[in-house]
């Protein structure tokens, strides 16, 4: 509403390790360094230094003759050990090196490179380092050093602790201690725990409120059984491997027991939890009895949560949902609450407790589902236009018949996305896809939506509108659990329910819906959902503006694009947004209990530079390269380089338009700013710039007041070529300390015509000179009066900012690097290019650097023209005399002219003890910009900015003085200056270089690992039957499991598989 | 009541209808009154939004309404627009108990009538005024468990414990005089209404019902029935559904996918 948000420009597309540790679902470092605060950053931080690496490996389980072996990549991301087959699917390990118990070389045939880790579950993983000797022994060492790192940290303790808290350590010790201890030489820890309590490790509403669904028909025993078996020897929790098998066991469905621990170690939010402790207790601890934004809309959704079931219609479970929420929303304010984030947050506490479902929370709204419940809910409708391109590439009948009859699929799709099914479906149904989720990543939402409209296609295609749509959905969801098949005479495929087929389906034909797809199609589609996000907003913030003042729409819109630009530029700081607590009570008379974007002065003066031309020092950089035909001509042969000035007018100015006193401009303050500006005519205009000037607003400048007064003259006109301005200015002062001085003793008549003798002292605060006589000595002067009447207003321009521009759909769907980043990236190569051109410039001395002047209407000092008798006539007459081209005799009889008033001034001045007053072009400045002009363009340096901002050096004693000489003095340089046409400067910027966005359209990689998926759909129709038969059929499970396993390719030669097969029982390297 | 009818289904007409306001003041439970003629604690929220269909007679008439009752957090805004397109209607609900509620519905106002369509007929609803009535229709001994389930249904309000019975209008920070001003201004319907009691819901359909050119409708839905404009949509497809709402007068058609 009233928020401007640039958060979305701020996206960068991922890098590699990013992207691999988000694969590995290992914390990000931020997350992990920020979070672990106190216990030790510092540490981890040193290792951040030495911590990636990876190396081709082939990963057997040290168990004998169970499992095959798989070729892949180890990766060392401290503090994790990583390991993912080739295919990225069969086989993937994250383990925090803290539960590494033991590595050991292995004494191996000559060539074999082998490595044996025991963990703190008595796996035992053997990695065959596959890649060259120096390679694995740089690999050794960077583990040797990581784990070093580990035990000094003291964190192979805190693995047995946390153990506790999973409920696989107890499932497992359920069976007997003595199963486990046969299996791999388990460490003793376990036998302790056997006769530890049983309520040590974490669960959720379900161990007290029961578990949706039939345990029975769930096969919830057969599936305990299973997965038992396969943690007691793929290792679980912190450690668990994951081999084919076990995202097998986790698509028919987990055991609602262990569901939760699973969910937290397949999504790796258990790293977060591990890497945390303790966190989650103090942030609630910490935000006890605050409130926000986000625990107002909790509180209201708190009883709307999965209501039917039984912990939510009890205050335990409704307590709980509280604080996973609210927790949520104080470590991620920004985000805060998000209507959806209930219905996850209580599905998942059916099956965790609060801090795991705290974490998962965490994983889901960060990496799993990114920017789904952001304020602009950017990543929703990312993934609805990607999911509706998916539609239209994989079923385009569908597609094309809901764009004839105008339905929009996301009126449908979008909760299901949001809420991941468990608001569309029965409960038992969506969990099952949220296993799936975990397990697989987000492109299962995709598959299953994909999915689902496959299997109504037919009725789709009947469909007129969205209620039909939605009507169809719904009662397709509700009949989920009935046969796939009710009218087959085979009872195997009448056992088949829906929902099977669904799943079927889902995994068998959109199994080309890869992540990777996933990523490139939110790449294609990011920048067009970013651009209809960005104009949304636009709009209603235009839309809600109390007033647009005099501007146009159109014009409103150009300010609104200046300002975001400036936004970007300078983010307003944090500040401005008053924290969550404060929203409630500090915005009752917001109107809307909102927060409104304020920027800063800093941003405030981006944004003037954008829209005014004496707020900014536009540079015209020539090099020279038009004349030298050998170099690229056309490029950079003349660039207009930008630069924010900074000069206490503009303070002013800021604090002038802060009608609400608040430190802090709002869009509206802005819009109603440049109205009191930009429609003046000359009268308004004289006005208001008094009125900039007049601090206290009593009608009259004091005599500091008038001298600020000049400086913002000087400020303004800095980059004026010749020297009229600063005649005018000259003039300006000469005739206002004259007349203030003249109507000191008696203030009111104005038209007293002698110069009193000797001006009384005067107060720094006492009234100096009214606005009426501050017209008058305006109005004496042509410059000045044109300047009021038509430069000021004029000034301030609101142009299209084509740099603004967003990339085009067209572009962006072409999949180029036509998203933001690469605009930024081919900015900041733009930069170096100029600074490369800049030093060839130099070298070859054509470099040249003129300031754009603002207003440029006058050059030359002309002859003034008396309008009104001044006081001392005689004076005028002589500077009358001074023609231009004797500008030197002009210039001393000037600033001679000017002396006798000056020399009274500044005596005033210093005795009034004046301190702060800054003068804004000091004298060497303008010299050396006019030496560096004068020199023709054959100097090689650049010119420093004109100095913006006070000028140390100026000798307070002499303030008036050296002002008044400093501008007499520029006035002598300026004018040796050459002067060039102004429109020439006008429209050098367009010859940039060309963006390179030469890259290829993205491929769509879909087809690779088809065959294989084949394979494995043969295994799951079995395996989807296999289900609905009875308990005792176990075996026969593990069967299709293992034949399953056959089926799939390890990557992996014969002999290899035999090396593999040798290191299983090889010994260690004495 | 909404009336459903037994009349011919020729004369049904279909008429899309969207819900917009703040969060909490009580959409959902306008809708749910108007449906189902009933007061529902603990509905799941409304997830983008959610869908209902009820009828309406009017004179000869049946108006078939297609409700979209949308989220109210502020974040899901720029959904909105997906489910107010091709509305024929629009019901902006506000709070009387919170002048906030209010400038957000201007502002919703003022966003239909730039970016829907054209011929929107808008009516703004000022909910909950039971809590600012003395003793009219429910008071005193009813209010208070009543009040917590209102709670419960996200319409709840800060303050409105029971306590304040005494001196309900101090409840109020809407005066009806300068909501209705506003309306006759920007040429809204208005009402003022609680889903609690069932005071001034199905007026608001009513009325629409009886603004909305139907004749228009039924003209552009004969003109083009496989395309729907603007306009009236196919009404073929719908026979069975209508048929089917005959015989359940009460039976809600809720959906919440």
């Amino acid at each position: 509403m009233a928020t401007i948000s640039t958060a979305l420009r701020n996206f960068k597309e991922p890098s590699k390790d990013q992207l691999t540790q988000a694969f590995f679902s290992i914390p990000t470092s931020t997350t992990h360094s920020a979070t672990i605060g106190a216990s030790g950053s510092s540490k981890n931080g040193s290792a951040e230094e030495v911590d990636k690496m990876e190396i081709n490996a082939v990963l057997s389980l040290g168990e004998q003759n169970v499992e095959d072996s798989y070729a892949g990549k180890l990766y060392i991301i401290a503090p994790y050990l990583a390991f993912a087959s080739l295919d990225r699917k069969s086989v993937r390990l994250t383990i925090p090196l803290s539960t590494i118990r033991r590595v050991e070389r292995l004494n191996a045939r000559a060539g074999v490179y082998a490595l044996s880790l025991l963990t703190w579950h008595g796996m035992k993983i053997i990695v065959q380092l596959t890649s060259l000797r120096p390679t694995a022994d740089l690999f050794c060492s960077l583990l040797r050093d990581a784990l070093k790192i580990e035990l000094q940290k003291g964190q192979m303790k805190a693995v047995k602790g946390f153990s506790r808290t999973c409920f696989s350590e107890h499932l497992i010790t359920e069976q007997g201690p003595g199963e486990v201890a046969e299996g791999a030489g388990a460490p003793d820890v376990v036998d302790k725990d056997a006769d530890g309590d049983d309520v040590a490790y974490h669960g959720g509403l379900g161990l007290k409120f029961k578990f949706p669904g039939d345990p029975k028909k769930l096969r919830e025993a057969s599936k305990l059984k299973l997965w038992t078996t396969y943690l007691k020897s793929h290792g679980r929790n912190l450690t668990l491997l994951r081999y084919p098998q076990c995202t097998r066991l986790v698509q028919v469905g987990l055991p609602n027991r262990l569901r939760g621990e699973m969910w937290e170690t397949l999504s790796g939010s258990i790293y977060l939890r591990y890497a945390n402790p303790g966190f989650y207790d103090r942030l609630l601890e910490e935000h006890k009895g605050r409130t926000s934004t986000s625990t107002e809309d909790i509180e209201k959704d708190l009883h709307r949560s999965l209501p039917e079931y039984a912990g939510y219609q009890s205050e335990e479970g409704i307590s709980a949902l509280r604080r996973v929420l609210q927790a949520y929303s104080f470590k991620n304010p920004e985000l805060g609450y998000c209507q959806a984030m209930n219905i996850l947050a209580a599905a998942i506490l059916i099956y965790m407790s609060e801090e795991q479902a705290f974490w998962l929370l965490e994983v889901l709204c960060d990496r799993l589902l990114p920017g789904y419940y952001a304020p602009s809910m950017h990543g929703t409708l990312l993934d609805q236009r990607v999911f509706e391109a998916l539609v239209q590439r994989c079923l385009p009948m569908i597609h094309e018949h809901f764009q004839s009859v105008d339905v929009q699929l996301s009126v449908a799709s979008l909760p299901w996305f949001l809420s991941l099914y468990i608001n569309s479906m029965p409960m038992v149904f969506a969990f099952r896809i949220v296993d799936c989720f975990f397990c697989m990543g987000p492109k299962v939402l995709f598959q299953v939506g994909l999915a689902i409209l496959k299997i109504n296609g037919e009725k789709l295609l009947e469909i007129q509108d969205d209620g039909g749509f939605l009507n169809l959905m719904r009662d397709y969801f509700a009949s989920l659990g009935d046969s796939a098949n009710p009218k087959s005479t085979d009872p195997r495929a009448r056992a088949i329910t829906k929902f099977q087929e669904l799943l079927l389906i889902s995994f068998r034909e959109f199994s080309i819906i890869t992540d990777e797809t996933i990523q490139s199609e939110r790449k294609r589609y990011r920048s067009e959902i970013i651009t209809s996000i960005e104009s949304f907003s636009k709009r209603s913030s235009i839309r809600n503006l109390k007033s647009l003042g005099r501007f146009a729409k159109d014009q409103v819109g150009l300010i609104y694009d200046a300002l975001y630009k400036a936004m970007c530029v300078v983010p307003p700081p944090p500040v401005a947004l008053p924290p969550p607590s404060l929203i409630k009570t500090a915005d009752g008379t917001e109107g809307e209990g909102r927060v409104e974007t304020r920027i800063g002065a800093a941003t405030f003066k981006v944004f003037l530079s954008e829209v005014v031309t004496w707020a900014r020092n536009d540079k015209i950089v020539r090099n020279g390269f038009g004349s030298i035909g050998g170099l690229d001509v056309g490029l950079g042969r003349e660039r207009v380089d930008r630069e924010v000035a900074d000069h206490e007018f503009l303070d002013r100015l800021f604090y002038f338009w802060d009608v609400e006193c608040r430190g802090a401009l709002s869009f509206q303050d802005l819009v109603s700013g440049l109205d009191g500006v930009m429609f003046n005519d000359l009268m308004e205009n004289i006005e208001w710039f008094f009125n900039l000037h007049d601090k206290n607003k009593d009608g009259h400048l004091t005599k500091d007041e008038v001298l600020t007064l000049s400086e913002t003259f000087l400020f303004i006109f800095r980059h004026e070529v010749g020297d009229a301005y600063l005649g005018a200015v000259s003039r300006f002062m000469t005739n206002a300390f004259e007349y203030g001085d003249a109507l000191l003793p008696r203030p009111e008549s104005k038209e007293g015509a002698e110069v009193p003798d000797s001006p009384p002292p005067i107060e720094s605060n006492q009234p100096y000179l009214n606005l009426a006589t501050f017209r008058m000595v305006v109005l004496a002067d042509e410059i000045l009066e044109s300047f009021f009447e038509t430069d000021l207003s004029a000034s301030f321009q609101l142009h299209p900012l084509p740099e603004l521009d967003l990339p085009l759909p067209s572009a962006s769907t072409s999949g180029f690097l036509g998203d933001l980043w690469s605009s930024i990236a081919t900015d900041s190569n733009k930069k170096m290019f100029n600074m490369i051109t800049d030093e060839l410039g130099k070298t070859i001395g054509k470099h040249q650097v003129i300031n754009k002047p603002s207003i440029g209407r006058y050059t030359k000092l002309e002859e003034p023209k008396a309008r009104e008798s001044l006081l001392t006539p005689s004076m005028r007459k002589s500077v009358s005399k001074s023609s231009l081209k004797s500008s030197d005799t002009g210039i001393t009889t000037t600033t001679g002219g000017m002396t006798s008033p000056t020399t009274t001034t500044s005596g005033t001045i210093s005795s009034s003890g004046l301190s702060d007053l800054t003068i804004p072009t000091s004298s060497s400045s303008t010299v050396s910009r006019a030496s560096a002009s004068g020199g023709g363009g054959g100097t090689s340096k650049s010119l420093p900015p004109v100095p913006p901002s006070p000028i140390a050096e100026s000798d307070k004693d002499r303030q008036a003085d050296t002002m008044l000489q400093a501008v007499a003095k520029a006035g002598a340089t300026v004018l040796e200056r050459t002067p060039f046409a102004i429109d020439d400067a006008q429209d050098s910027s367009s010859e940039e270089e060309e963006d390179d966005e030469d890259e290829d359209e993205d491929d769509d990689e879909e087809d690779d690992d088809e065959e294989e998926d084949d394979e494995e759909d043969e295994d799951e129709d079995d395996e989807e039957e296999e289900e609905e038969e009875e308990i005792n059929e176990d075996d026969q499970v593990l069967d299709e499991v293992d034949a399953f396993l056959e089926a799939h390719d390890s990557g992996l030669t014969d002999a290899d598989k035999e090396v593999a097969k040798q290191l299983q029982t090889a010994q260690p390297l004495r | 009541m909404a009336e459903t009818a037994s009349g011919s289904q020729d004369k049904s007409v279909q008429v899309k209808l969207v819900l917009l306001g703040e969060a909490a003041v009580g959409k959902s439970s306008v809708v749910l009154r108007f449906v189902s003629n009933e007061f529902q604690p603990n509905k799941e929220p409304t997830i983008g939004a959610a869908f209902l269909t009820q009828k309406c007679r009017l004179e000869d008439r049946i108006l078939r309404y297609e409700i979209w009752d949308t989220a109210g957090q502020e974040r899901f805004h720029s959904l909105a627009p997906m489910y107010y397109r091709n509305a024929q209607a629009a019901v902006v609900v506000y709070d009387v108990t919170k002048a906030t509620s209010l400038e957000k519905a201007k502002s919703w106002v003022k966003e239909l009538q730039r970016q829907a369509n054209p011929n929107i007929v808008i009516a703004l609803a000022g909910n909950k005024v039971d809590l600012v009535q003395s003793s009219s229709s429910s008071s005193g001994a009813s209010s208070s468990p009543d009040s917590e389930d209102e709670a419960d249904d996200a319409t709840a309000t800060p303050g409105e414990t029971p306590g304040s019975p005494g001196e309900p209008e101090s409840l109020r920070q809407v005066p009806r005089e300068e909501a209705q001003a506003y309306a006759q201004e920007a040429g809204l319907l208005f009402f003022e209404t609680s889903a609690k009691t069932g005071e001034g819901i199905v007026e608001v359909f009513t009325e629409i019902a009886k603004k909305i050119p139907i004749e228009h409708i039924l003209a552009a839905s004969r003109n083009n029935s496989g395309r729907p404009g603007a306009g009236g949509r196919g009404n073929n497809a719908r026979e069975e559904n209508v048929n089917l709402q005959d015989d359940q007068a009460k039976t809600k058609d809720a959906c919440n996918c």
